[in-house]
C-alpha cells in the first residue's frame, strides 16, 4: 500500500520535472537577448554574435537544443555554461554544498525551537508566555529578511566589528571561525522559517483540542500534557511536517536576498546570475534541482503524516 | 605637501614623532587619531590632521612587501572568463592584469610602456609596426615566452570567426606575423599613430599558443584557484621577469549588493571594494579605517537622441535637450563633486592633450532650452532610463524637473539593465548609455561618432568627421594633431545627437594601509593595474 503510492508520487514527480523542465526552456528563451547578446553586451556586433553563436551552438533550432540537453541529462551530463564555459557539475558542486550546510545548520536550529515553542504554546493557550509566543511570530513575518540582515550588519559588523559583514569562506576555517562567519545569515533565517513554523505548530494542535475525542479525555480527567504529547500531537503532525517541508524547501531554494546580502555563493543565486546571462543549460540545471527538492520534501512529509495517522492508509 | 597654515612640517619633526605619524595614520585618520597625534605633539588639531596626510605620502614612497589582499569587485558570476579575449567586467580586468601580460602597458596618464614588448617602431606612415620581444621571460607552466604565442595571441582578435569583445577596436591591423627571432611585425589597413596605446586594453594579453589562457600567463602572480561567481586565488609569482608584486598574495571576489560591498570593506572583510555609488560617499568618509580614491575619468553620463528618427532628427530638439542639463548641479549634487562637468562631448581632460579646452561650454540655460523647444515644434519627448551608470537615473529626473518649469513635458522610461543594450539602446529614440573610457581620444570618438560605425549610437554621420578621424591618426604633429581633435570636439558639440552633461570619476573604497593605486583612469581600482603595483602599509 504504502509502496505503491511512494512508487506513483514519485512518478508523478518525474513527470514534474520533465513538465518544469519545458516550462523554464520555453520562458528562458521568451526573454529578450540570448547568451551571445549578454556575453558581448555593448560590445556585440552581427558579426561577433553570429561567430559566438555558432561556437556555443546557439544557431541551431530551439528543440534540437532541448532534446540534446535532456538526452545528456538523462546520461547525468549536465553540459557546460554557455556563459562562462565551466562545466556546470563543478559550478554546482561548491554552491550545493554552501546551500545544504546552511539549510541543514538552520533547520538543526529552527524546528526543535518551533516545535518546542509552537507546544508550549499550544499548552498554555492564552497565557502571557502564548502571547508574547504569537507577538514575536507575528512581528517577525511581517519584517523582511534584508531588514533583518541590514540591521544586524551595521551593528555587529560594521559599528562592533565582531562579525564578518559578508559570508566569505577561504575553505581552511575551523568550526567555530564557520560558526562566527555564518552566525548573521543563520540567525536571519532561523528568525524567518521558525515564525511560521511556530504558528503552524500551535494552530494545527489547538484545532485537534476542539474535536470530540480531546473533549471525552478531558472529561476522563487526563493532565493536559498528556493529552497534547500522547492526543492531540499525533494527529496534527501532518499539517506541521508539511510546513517544515516547505519551510526546508525554500531553505534550499529561495533564499537568494540572504545570499546577496551576505555574498554567500549558493544555488538560489546561480539560478538568478543563469537567467541573467540567458545561461539555459545552467538555468535548467537550478531548476531540475530545486524542483526534485520541492517533489522528495513533500514526498517525506506525505510518508511521516501516512505514518503517524493510520486513518490516512485507507483513504475512502 | 608643505603646511603653511599651521607652519609646521612632516619632515621638521623628529624621527620619533614621524614614527608615531605614520603610525597612527595607519590606523586612520580619524578624529581619534589628529586627537592623539595633537596630544603627544603638543600640534593644534588642524596641524596633525595635515601631518597623518604628510606621514601617509611619506610611507607612500617605499613600498613594502608582504600580505594578502582581498579585492571584492561589483559584478561576477558564472560568466567570469578565463580567455582574455573575452573579457567584459572588472573583475576578469583585474585577474587578467594579475595572471598576463599584454606587449604594452598603459602607465600613469595612459602613457604606454613596455611590457612584454620592449620596444616598438612603426615605419614611415605608422602603417607596420615592429615589436621586439623581451627575453628570458617564462609562462607560470615553466615555458619560455616565444614570438609564436604573441602572433597567436594577437591573431585572436581578427578574422572572420572571431568572437573577441574588441574585434572592431583592433580591426585596423590586418595581421600579425613573425619578423625575426624575437620580433614580431603588425601589418595595419591603414595608418594608426595610436596602436601601441590601443595594445595596453585589457583583452589584449599574451597566451600560451594554442591555448585559451587556461590561467597559464607570465604574469605577477600565478592561479592557485578559479571558482566561477566565487572567488580566485592567486599567489605571487616569484619566477617573475621584473621585480614584480608587492603583495603575497591576493583574493578576487565579488560583493555584488553594493551596501553589502561597503559594510565589507568598513568592518575589514576586503581592502580594496570597487565601484562605490555616490550615495555611500559620506559613510566612507565617516569611517576612520577606509578611504575613497577618486581618479577622474571620462566615463559619461549620456543621452542619445537618435538623428534619423523623430525628436531628435530634429537638431533644435537635441539643442534643447542640451540647454536643459544644469552642469553643475549634476556633478556637485549627483556625483557629491567626484566627477566633471561634460561639454556634450565624449572628450574630457582625462584624455591629456587631445582634450579640447578652447571649445566654449554649454551652459544651463532654460530660456535658450524653452527656445530650441519651440523651434522644434515639439512639447515633449519620453527618455529609456536604465541604471547604465551611477547618477544618470538623478542625471534625468533633474532634467525632467527642468523640463516641468518651462512646460515641456519630459517622460522617463524606466528600463531594467537586463537585456539593455540589445533591446533599447540604438532602438528607441531617446536613450541613456554609457561607455567605458577608451585609452585615446581616438577610439574614444571613433567609437560613437565615425561614420557608418557599428556603434554609431546617435546614427550621427558626419563626412568632415570620418575624414578628420582617418587623418588624426597619422598626423604627428603635436599642434595640428590638436587642431584635428579640436575641430572633431567642435563638430560632436554642435552637430550629433549626444547630450553629455557629466563624466564620473572612477571611485572604489581603500583600507588606509593600502598604498601604491596607480592613477590610471581606464577602470575601476587604477584601470585595473593595481595587482602588481599596490603594497600593504
Amino acid at each position: 500500500m504504502m509502496m505503491r503510492m511512494v512508487l506513483q508520487r514519485l512518478g508523478i514527480g518525474i513527470a514534474t520535472l520533465f513538465v518544469v523542465s519545458v516550462i523554464v526552456f520555453v520562458i528562458t528563451s521568451i526573454l529578450p537577448g540570448d547568451v551571445a547578446d549578454i556575453i558581448l553586451g555593448q560590445s556585440a556586433t552581427p558579426e561577433t554574435l553570429a561567430a559566438l553563436r555558432a561556437e556555443l551552438g546557439m544557431d541551431q533550432p530551439w528543440y534540437i537544443r532541448y532534446f540534446s540537453w535532456l538526452g545528456n541529462l538523462a546520461s547525468g551530463d549536465l553540459g557546460i555554461s554557455k556563459a562562462g564555459g565551466a562545466s556546470i557539475s563543478s559550478l554546482i558542486d561548491s554552491r550545493i554544498w554552501n546551500t545544504l550546510i546552511m539549510a541543514g545548520m538552520v533547520s538543526l536550529i529552527s524546528i526543535p525551537i518551533s516545535i518546542v515553542l509552537g507546544l508550549w504554546a499550544a499548552m498554555h493557550p492564552g497565557t502571557r508566555l502564548d502571547r508574547i509566543v504569537t507577538f514575536g511570530t507575528l512581528s517577525t513575518i511581517s519584517v523582511p529578511e534584508f531588514f533583518i540582515a541590514t540591521i544586524m550588519v551595521l551593528i555587529f559588523a560594521v559599528k562592533l566589528k565582531w562579525l564578518p559583514a559578508t559570508l566569505y569562506l577561504t575553505g581552511n576555517e575551523n568550526w567555530s571561525e564557520l560558526l562566527k562567519a555564518m552566525a548573521m545569515p543563520m540567525i536571519t533565517l532561523v528568525i524567518v522559517v521558525s515564525a511560521q513554523m511556530i504558528r503552524m505548530t500551535r494552530a494545527g494542535i489547538l484545532n485537534v483540542m476542539s474535536s470530540p475525542y480531546i473533549e471525552m479525555a478531558i472529561l476522563k480527567g487526563v493532565p493536559r500534557k498528556r493529552i497534547i504529547l500522547r492526543h492531540a500531537l499525533y494527529n496534527a503532525i501532518g499539517p506541521i511536517v508539511n510546513v517544515i517541508a516547505l519551510n526546508l524547501a525554500y531553505l534550499v531554494s529561495g533564499v537568494v536576498i540572504v545570499e546577496t546580502i551576505f555574498s554567500y555563493p549558493g544555488l538560489a543565486k546561480l539560478m538568478i546570475d543563469g537567467v541573467q546571462t540567458r545561461d539555459l543549460p545552467l538555468v535548467q540545471a537550478c531548476a531540475m534541482i530545486f524542483c526534485a527538492v520541492y517533489v522528495i520534501l513533500i514526498l517525506l512529509a506525505d510518508i511521516a503524516s501516512i505514518l503517524s495517522n493510520p486513518r490516512l492508509r485507507h483513504p475512502k | 605637501m608643505n603646511n603653511s597654515q599651521s607652519g609646521i612640517r612632516y619632515s621638521d619633526l623628529t624621527q620619533t614623532h614621524k614614527d608615531l605619524a605614520c603610525k597612527l595614520s595607519k590606523e586612520g585618520m580619524g578624529r581619534r587619531e589628529m586627537m592623539k597625534l595633537s596630544l603627544m605633539t603638543g600640534v593644534s588639531l588642524v596641524a596633525a590632521k595635515s601631518l597623518l596626510l604628510d606621514a601617509k605620502v611619506a610611507m607612500a614612497a617605499e613600498p613594502k612587501k608582504g600580505g594578502t589582499l582581498r579585492y571584492a569587485s561589483n559584478l561576477h558570476g558564472p560568466d567570469d572568463k578565463v580567455d582574455p579575449r573575452l573579457f567584459t567586467s572588472n573583475i576578469d580586468y583585474s585577474r587578467g592584469r594579475a595572471v598576463y601580460n599584454g606587449l604594452v602597458q598603459l602607465g600613469e596618464n595612459i602613457t604606454p610602456m613596455p611590457e612584454l614588448a620592449t620596444e616598438w617602431t612603426p615605419n614611415s606612415d605608422a602603417s607596420e609596426w615592429t615589436f621586439t620581444i623581451r627575453k628570458g621571460v617564462k609562462f607560470h607552466d615553466g615555458s619560455d615566452l616565444t614570438p609564436e604565442d604573441v602572433v597567436y595571441s594577437m591573431n585572436r582578435h581578427l578574422g572572420e570567426k572571431s568572437t573577441s569583445v574588441i574585434k572592431s577596436v583592433m580591426s585596423s591591423v590586418k595581421e600579425w606575423k613573425k619578423s625575426g627571432p624575437m620580433e614580431v611585425k603588425a601589418i595595419l589597413n591603414g595608418p594608426n599613430a595610436d596602436l601601441p596605446i590601443l595594445l595596453g586594453l585589457f583583452q589584449n594579453k599574451v597566451i600560451k599558443a594554442d591555448s585559451t589562457g587556461d590561467w597559464n600567463g607570465t604574469g605577477p602572480f600565478t592561479s592557485e584557484s578559479f571558482e566561477p561567481g566565487v572567488k580566485s586565488v592567486h599567489k605571487r609569482n616569484e619566477n617573475y621577469w621584473r621585480e614584480g608584486a608587492n603583495l603575497d598574495a591576493i583574493e578576487l571576489t565579488a560583493i555584488t549588493d553594493p551596501v553589502a560591498r561597503v559594510n565589507a570593506l568598513i568592518s575589514g572583510d576586503v581592502q580594496i571594494a570597487s565601484n562605490i555609488e555616490p550615495k555611500a560617499f559620506r559613510q566612507i568618509d565617516s569611517a576612520d579605517n577606509v578611504n575613497l580614491s577618486s581618479i577622474p575619468a571620462a566615463l559619461q553620463l549620456g543621452i542619445c537622441c537618435l538623428k534619423n528618427s523623430a525628436p531628435g532628427e530634429n537638431d533644435d530638439f537635441v539643442k534643447g535637450m542640451q540647454f536643459l542639463q544644469d552642469r553643475e548641479r549634476i556633478v556637485k549634487r549627483i556625483l557629491k563633486g567626484k566627477g566633471s562637468i561634460g561639454n556634450d562631448t565624449p572628450i574630457s581632460s582625462a584624455h591629456g592633450a587631445d582634450f579640447c579646452s578652447e571649445l566654449p561650454q554649454r551652459e544651463f540655460d532654460l530660456d535658450k532650452a524653452k527656445f530650441h523647444f519651440k523651434k522644434a515644434g515639439v512639447d515633449g519627448a519620453e527618455i529609456f532610463v536604465a541604471p547604465v551608470t551611477s547618477g544618470i537615473e538623478d542625471t534625468c529626473l533633474l532634467a525632467q524637473a527642468n523640463a516641468a518649469k518651462i512646460g515641456f513635458d519630459l517622460k522617463l522610461k524606466k528600463v531594467p539593465n537586463d537585456g539593455y543594450w540589445g533591446a533599447v539602446w540604438m532602438k528607441e529614440p531617446v536613450n541613456v548609455v554609457t561607455w567605458n573610457m577608451r585609452p585615446t581620444a581616438n577610439s574614444q570618438l571613433a567609437i560613437q561618432f565615425a561614420p557608418g560605425a557599428k556603434w554609431n549610437d546617435t546614427f550621427w554621420n558626419n563626412k568632415r568627421m570620418g575624414e578628420l578621424l582617418t587623418a588624426s591618426l597619422s598626423e604627428l604633429d603635436p599642434d595640428k594633431r590638436h587642431a584635428m581633435y579640436c575641430e572633431m570636439q567642435t563638430l560632436v558639440h554642435n552637430g550629433s545627437g549626444m547630450v553629455i552633461p557629466a563624466f564620473s570619476n572612477i571611485n572604489d573604497g581603500v583600507a588606509n594601509n593600502i598604498m601604491g593605486i596607480p592613477n590610471v583612469p581606464l577602470g575601476q581600482v587604477g584601470g585595473c593595474e593595481w595587482p602588481e603595483f599596490v603594497w600593504m602599509a
